[in-house]
């Protein structure tokens, strides 16, 4: 089969892609370092091969990797769960976010912030430690890095409780109601979040807004773990119901004839997806328009040979991509992730569909 | 109606099936069985319950009372995947944003016969192709379903249904929104695959034509069931569909050959086509 081979060489050259992206954008960032650098650190850290400086290691393999591989996976889960989503609701709209997943999030964001935030805190760190990428850590900002994306991921994971528990399981009602429920949940957080907002410092709403607009700056390896477990494991799972999930493209009863239990599938993705959404927003913050665009993007630039792998590897690119420029467009000053996504994505996708029209 | 004889090799038989929707029958003590091998046609006024009928057939909703066996076995105890396995079901809509194949599509016939690591194989490529050839779109394979013609897209569906390789065909009305040329093309396609079929279909003279048997349903009611000479007489026309014609003999396939007679007063025509 013609598109199946295609399928095979658009993976494999993404693949090769994405390696050169991770080693190369590593070498982006405040500090001078090359390609070939990141490449010697890298034989010498995994191989014991040549010399390398410990100042250039310890920053390509403490800071510069643990971001660049959480950029990659922000990107290529938020992809494949906006896919995932477009497919199962058969709504060109739908985006990880769309179910209230991160209005839930910022609420628990504020929370946090605001329980906790109390007024040094949130003047100190809440609102530099991400502008600023070696911002030194104390026993407070330990306390917040810790507790805002645990905040977070309560509060992602109420809203889609919330939405699981109306949506109900019969087949015909079942998108609607989904969707439905999760707009009004979104409301409901909005308001909440809002409410608390006008309650608190400056500090705290700035604070705030700059965790939804997303960052990649406090990536660790000890903060890749889950991020990392949750996206991979997910995707394994989706890709295991890749043939259902394609049946479902074909009308919820034309799904039911093919053997395929309509209901049960679409909340079991919903539940997958908001899963790594939420992971992800508690560690990223609110990174938007990549899973609304990316599944679109990758469909006109490869029609007919669409597959999650190249849609979550694509993902993963742009992703990183986005990070270097963040890293390095302003001089000592890091742009949120959230806006660059939106700019260049929003950019990309009219020049497609203009092209495409 | 007259007594269904049930036969030994029936692929499907219905006893007694009725069917509720707020609290209105819509279905209502339904009886028939399918022989192998041979295409029923259900024919009936628009509300007569036909959909609803093959919806009961392939599962998609629950009948109230009745029993529906397929091979002797009640239907409502198969798994989801095993039924897919025997029955497959050809719908008149296909969703929008449909950016797959042609050959994608019909591929995804393969879902139930694959457990989730397998992968598709060359056989499965060998099955999905043959399917393409036996209804003529093998030259269309690589073109985006969207972009076929009405025609070509119902052979389309029925490829894929192929490749779910079916005991038992159930399609609803495939031939709408074809023209006569498509309509008889895609009927005597379905007659040539030597599976059973059952298909609702709106026409009567092309369901008296292609059809082994009728089973004519008016308010959710078997009125009649057997060969087409046996259903579709004047009276019945008359009666169920509420317009006046002349049976005759139709000189190539000896089955019943239906004019209709023209000059109606319309409201009384309308009432019956938005009855029940």
């Amino acid at each position: 089969m013609k598109a199946s081979v295609n399928n095979a060489w658009v993976i494999s050259a993404l693949l090769v892609l994405s390696i050169i992206s991770l080693i190369s954008a590593a070498s982006f960032g405040a500090a001078n370092l090359s390609f070939a650098d990141v490449v010697n650190v890298l034989l010498h850290n995994t191989l014991d091969i040549g010399k390398v400086s410990g100042i250039a290691e310890r920053i390509i393999i403490e800071l510069r990797f643990p971001r660049v591989l959480l950029a990659f996976i922000a990107g290529a889960g938020l992809s494949i769960a906006g896919s995932v989503l477009q497919t199962v609701t058969r709504n060109p709209l739908a985006d990880p976010y769309l179910f209230g997943i991160s209005s839930g999030a910022s609420f628990g964001a504020v929370m946090v912030l605001t329980l906790f935030g109390g007024s040094g805190l949130l003047a100190s760190s809440g609102l530099f430690s991400g502008l600023s990428l070696f911002a030194g850590a104390d026993l407070l900002d330990t306390l917040e890095w810790f507790s805002l994306p645990l905040g977070a991921f309560i509060g992602a994971g109420l809203s889609v409780l919330m939405v699981l528990s109306l949506c109900g399981r019969t087949m015909s009602s079942q998108i609607e109601r989904m969707l439905l429920s999760g707009v009004a949940i979104s409301f409901m957080f909005g308001a909440l979040t809002s409410l608390l907002l006008y309650f608190s410092s400056p500090q705290a709403a700035a604070s705030v807004l700059f965790w939804s607009l997303g960052s990649f700056a406090k990536a660790s390896w000890e903060g890749l773990i889950l991020p990392a477990i949750v996206v991979s494991g997910a995707t394994v799972i989706i890709l295991l119901f890749k043939r259902q999930i394609m049946a479902m493209r074909a009308g919820d009863e034309t799904a039911h004839t093919l053997g395929v239990n309509v209901g049960r599938l679409r909340l079991q993705m919903l539940l997958l997806c908001s899963l790594i959404t939420a992971i992800l927003v508690a560690n990223c913050g609110g990174i938007g328009f990549v899973g609304l665009m990316i599944p679109h993007t990758v469909r006109m630039l490869f029609p007919g040979s669409f597959s999650l792998m190249t849609t979550a590897l694509f993902g993963g690119l742009f992703m990183v991509w986005v990070d270097v420029l963040a890293r390095s467009l302003l001089s000592h000053q890091e742009l949120p992730v959230g806006i660059i996504t939106a700019v260049i994505g929003s950019v990309f996708f009219l020049a497609i569909l203009g092209r495409k029209n | 109606m007259p007594e269904v004889t049930p036969s030994k090799n029936a692929v499907l038989m219905v006893k007694g099936l009725t069917w509720l929707a707020d609290r209105r029958e819509i279905l209502s003590d339904i009886h028939f069985s399918l022989p192998e091998g041979k295409m029923l046609g259900i024919i009936g006024p628009n509300g007569a319950g036909k959909s609803s009928l093959l919806r009961c057939l392939y599962r998609y909703i629950k009948p109230h009372s009745g029993s529906i066996t397929l091979f002797g076995e009640d239907i409502s105890i198969l798994s989801a995947k095993e039924f897919a396995k025997q029955v497959a079901v050809v719908l008149q809509d296909t969703p929008h944003h449909f950016d797959l194949t042609t050959e994608q599509l019909v591929a995804i016939g393969l879902t139930p016969h694959k457990g989730p690591f397998e992968v598709t194989n060359a056989s499965d490529r060998e099955i999905v192709s043959d399917a393409l050839a036996k209804v003529g779109l093998c030259h269309k394979a690589k073109q985006a379903y969207e972009h076929l013609s009405g025609g070509e897209k119902q052979r389309a569906l029925i490829a894929r249904a192929i490749v779910q390789r079916p005991k038992l065909l159930i399609l609803d009305e495939p031939t709408n929104h074809l023209d006569i040329r498509y309509q008889i093309q895609i009927l005597e396609l379905l007659r040539s695959l030597s599976i059973s079929v059952i298909t609702s279909i709106h026409d009567l003279n092309l369901a008296s034509a292609l059809c082994d048997q009728l089973l004519l349903l008016d308010s959710g009611k078997a009125i009649s069931h057997g060969t087409p000479s046996e259903v579709l007489t004047e009276q019945r026309i008359g009666e169920v569909f509420g317009v006046c014609c002349k049976v005759e003999v139709h000189p190539q396939h000896g089955n019943p050959q239906i004019s209709y007679f023209y000059g109606y007063d319309n409201l009384s025509a309308g009432d019956k086509d938005h009855e029940g």
